[in-house]
């Protein structure tokens, strides 16, 4: 019964993708647009394929791979760590839920210019963009799964013996885990589309950089190519985490 | 079947008792206060005062409202009394610990572990080695009749298989009171009775000491050995029943019992008397 | 009120004022040119403000965001409400909302800019993009969860198709609706600055990088703040006239923007 699932399920994603592909081919046949701006699907992912196997290209990919996973994975630590914190200590929750409370519907991208200015035009301005941005819904969930725990699971630990200051990783971590990685999801999507978008700002290198470029030569086609690979990327990505996901929260009830 | 007034020192004509000198669980005064979300003060409990002795099975019976899970948990160490003091052989109790094992009408079970994983974290936490543990584990899995479901999730069993599992988790770590806080409330009928005898088959055993808390008057009286009745809010103790019948006790027997069914009318006429209609049979 | 209870109130400007004292004594401690104190920071504001040109482009900035997240609203609840209660207008639309979703919509800024010229109209449509998805995907959420006893209850009482969807489906998924907007209106924001950064014409991401470009950095952290404030007065502002429109319902949790 799972094998089914996973198959429908694979079927069910991929739908979605062929029917754009079908009205991209459409749109293109019946000339509902000039080729110069809408080039033919054929034609994107030859050059696609063709990119691929170019080192150069490759080596963009890795560029913003790289930045795409460390911007992340410090979101991830920070997020998870502060908003644990947050949940188990009264004086921590109260310093950290005003600054929250300021700091999420401030648009992080407004801070870009300040980092180039202070961190360069290179990696780490990025990183830190993207840790900035995929930070706060981590640190939300974390918190509001840390602080959801149902009582009597602690309780029951405690009685078993454990101390309290063990009650942390024995109990909450675990039974905050789907909590978190939602949160984790959502920074993920963010962490996609956040580095992309500082590359296109202004950087030497990278996928958005690829797109910009193609963009100021008009070349519409090269523009499409790091557009189709940062979303397959991100949905490569997504489907890892959510691998990840089913596996680590196997005892959980659906939620 | 002497019905004896309220709170005098009583002792249970019950299984050897270890040391009869100093109680298993002493309740001395207890009263319990709560904040409301109003920010008013609400007395849950009123100078409780309780003997318990090593080996008894007591039950504490109320309506809902009446403070009988919140006078457990004082006992069990998870929540401190506003007034008075809860003490174990002697000792006060000051928090959760190893030696009074909870089991909870919601199962509190860990999700991200399975059935041998829950039974097994007790002992791990007490140092036991893992191979130990795990064979102490299936042993106590079998016992409670989940013989085969060692690797399956919480999620994947019943309530009843729940409450199973729950049961062999905290006897894994040899408690010497068990406190169970309606622990049939959340299962229907059926799975209630059939857990009732098997809890009894479990408990005659090595007869710990048993706190039961629940609001239904037959449960108290086919289980236990003493029935503290409890008034409604705030909570007080109305009064103490010993139930003499023999052991072990068979359902099928008993209920056509004439002094199980006079003990269970004697009771609920109790608590009609005094308004507190809402016990259920 | 009790001191407590002040402290409380006003905890997020506390928040600000640290951050601010934190910023100020870094800056200090750095040194740096490019890194300007907090002070001198404000003290570049209202030569911001007052100077036209700049005010002119912010609040061309500030037009553009709200036509398009007006736009957005308008279109995307009732397809959102309809997609919720119908099972073929949802699998229609479903499939395509599904595969726009990662895609980040400023990045699609170079390829309108190509079809629809630098204008305002190619960043009002990217806003309007970035807002309809989280807003469609709420309604259709929120409409799906309306009970059916309730639209029977409605249908009984004589109530058309087209009423019940207004009478009784749209006041019972308003929350979730809401929490779609608010997500909506963060995302209309970054959107619209990320695209004014991508596609430098006017506009506030404009007026950023011309000062990085001209070595203004008063300016540029001056800017900063100017949008941050934004930020935080439309969502406290949406917050306020969310809790008012939606008392009856219980507290949201879905994707987490703030403490509430």
């Amino acid at each position: 019964m799972k094998g089914r699932g996973i198959a429908s399920d694979v079927l069910l994603g991929l739908a979605p993708i062929m029917l754009l592909l079908v009205i991209w081919q459409g749109a293109v046949s019946f000339g509902f647009a000039p080729a110069t701006l809408l080039p033919p699907p054929g034609l994107v992912f030859m050059r696609m394929a063709r990119q691929l196997v170019t080192t150069s290209f490759d080596q963009e990919i890795l560029s913003t791979l790289f930045r795409l996973f460390a911007g992340f994975s410090i979101a991830v630590v920070l997020g998870v760590a502060i908003g644990l914190a947050a949940a188990v200590s009264p004086s921590i929750n109260a310093a950290v839920r005003p600054i929250v409370r300021v700091l999420a519907p401030l648009p992080k991208v407004a801070l870009y210019p300040a980092l180039l200015l202070l961190l360069g035009f290179g990696h780490e301005s990025k990183i830190t963009l993207v840790a900035a941005d995929a930070l706060f819904p981590i640190l939300l969930s974390t918190y509001y799964g840390a602080s959801t725990v149902e009582q009597k699971l602690i309780w029951s630990a405690m009685a078993a013996g454990t101390p309290r200051r063990g009650i942390l990783f024995k109990v909450i971590l675990p039974a905050a885990a789907p909590s978190i990685l939602t949160g984790c999801r959502i920074g993920l999507v963010i962490s996609c589309i956040v580095v992309f978008l500082a590359e296109m700002i202004t950087s030497t290198d990278g996928l958005g950089h690829v797109l910009i470029t193609a963009a100021r030569t008009f070349q519409a086609v090269d523009m499409f190519v790091p557009l189709i690979t940062i979303s397959l990327l991100g949905l490569i990505l997504n489907g890892l985490l959510q691998a990840a996901r089913s596996y680590l929260l196997r005892g959980f009830p659906e939620v | 079947m002497n019905l004896m007034p309220s709170r005098s020192e009583l002792k249970v004509e019950a299984a050897p008792v270890a040391n009869p000198a100093i109680p298993m669980i002493e309740i001395d005064h207890v009263s319990q206060v709560f904040q409301t979300s109003s920010h008013q003060d609400h007395l849950a409990l009123s100078d409780i005062s309780l003997t318990i002795n090593d080996g008894a099975f007591v039950s504490i019976l109320g309506p809902s409202g009446c403070g009988k899970s919140t006078l457990l948990y004082i006992v069990g160490g998870f929540v401190n009394p506003t007034q008075g003091v809860a003490r174990m052989k002697g000792s006060p109790i000051t928090g959760p610990g190893p030696d009074r094992g909870p089991v909870f009408q919601e199962f509190a079970l860990f999700p991200w572990k399975s059935v041998l994983g829950n039974v097994m974290y007790g002992p791990r936490q007490q140092g036991v080695k893992a191979a130990e543990a795990e064979a102490q584990g299936r042993a106590l899995i079998e016992m409670v009749g989940l013989k085969g479901f060692e690797h399956f999730y919480p999620k994947e069993l019943s309530g009843g298989m729940k409450q199973r599992v729950a049961l062999a988790r905290t006897l894994a770590y040899h408690p010497e009171v068990l406190l169970m806080d309606e622990p049939f409330g959340a299962l229907d009928a059926h799975t209630r009775t059939r857990l009732q005898n098997d809890l009894l088959n479990i408990w005659e055993r090595d007869r710990k000491t048993v706190l039961f808390v629940t609001h239904s008057v037959d449960e108290a009286v086919f289980l236990s050995d003493r029935v503290v009745m409890m008034s409604r809010s705030p909570g007080r103790i109305k009064q103490i029943i010993d139930i003499d019948l023999p052991r072990p006790r068979r359902r099928t027997e008993l209920l056509l019992d004439p002094r199980y069914q006079k003990y269970v009318v004697d009771i609920e006429r109790m608590f009609d008397d005094a308004g507190d209609a809402e016990l259920q049979p | 009120m009790t001191l407590r209870a002040l402290i409380a109130r006003l905890a997020p400007f506390l928040a600000c004022l640290g951050l601010l004292a934190v910023w100020q004594v870094a800056a200090l401690v750095l040194n740096n040119d490019s890194f300007p104190t907090a002070l001198d920071s404000i003290r570049a504001i209202p030569s911001i403000l007052g100077d036209k040109e700049s005010l002119v482009n912010i609040l061309a900035s500030l037009r553009r965001m709200a036509v398009g997240f007006a736009v957005a609203v308008v279109v995307s609840i009732p397809l959102g409400l309809i997609m919720g209660r119908s099972r073929g207008v949802a699998s229609f639309f479903n499939p395509l909302l599904m595969v726009i979703y990662p895609v980040p919509k400023a990045a699609l800024m170079p390829i309108i800019m190509l079809w629809l010229g630098v204008g305002d109209l190619s960043k009002t449509l990217v806003i309007f993009l970035g807002v309809s998805l989280p807003v469609i995907y709420h309604s259709f959420e929120g409409a799906k969860a309306v009970e059916e006893k309730m639209l029977w209850s409605g249908a009984a009482m004589g109530l058309s198709a087209l009423e019940r969807l207004i009478r009784v489906v749209l006041p019972a998924a308003l929350p979730d609706i809401l929490t779609g907007c608010r997500t909506g209106l963060v995302l209309a924001l970054i959107t619209m600055v990320t695209s004014e950064m991508i596609a430098r014409q006017s506009g506030a991401g404009n007026i950023l990088f011309n000062a990085l470009d001209m070595g203004q950095y008063d300016t540029v952290y001056a800017m900063i703040i100017i949008v941050g404030a934004m930020g935080i007065c439309l969502d406290a502002a949406f917050e306020r006239m969310r809790e008012r429109l939606v008392r009856w319902s219980e507290p949201q949790f879905d994707i987490p923007l703030s403490f509430s």
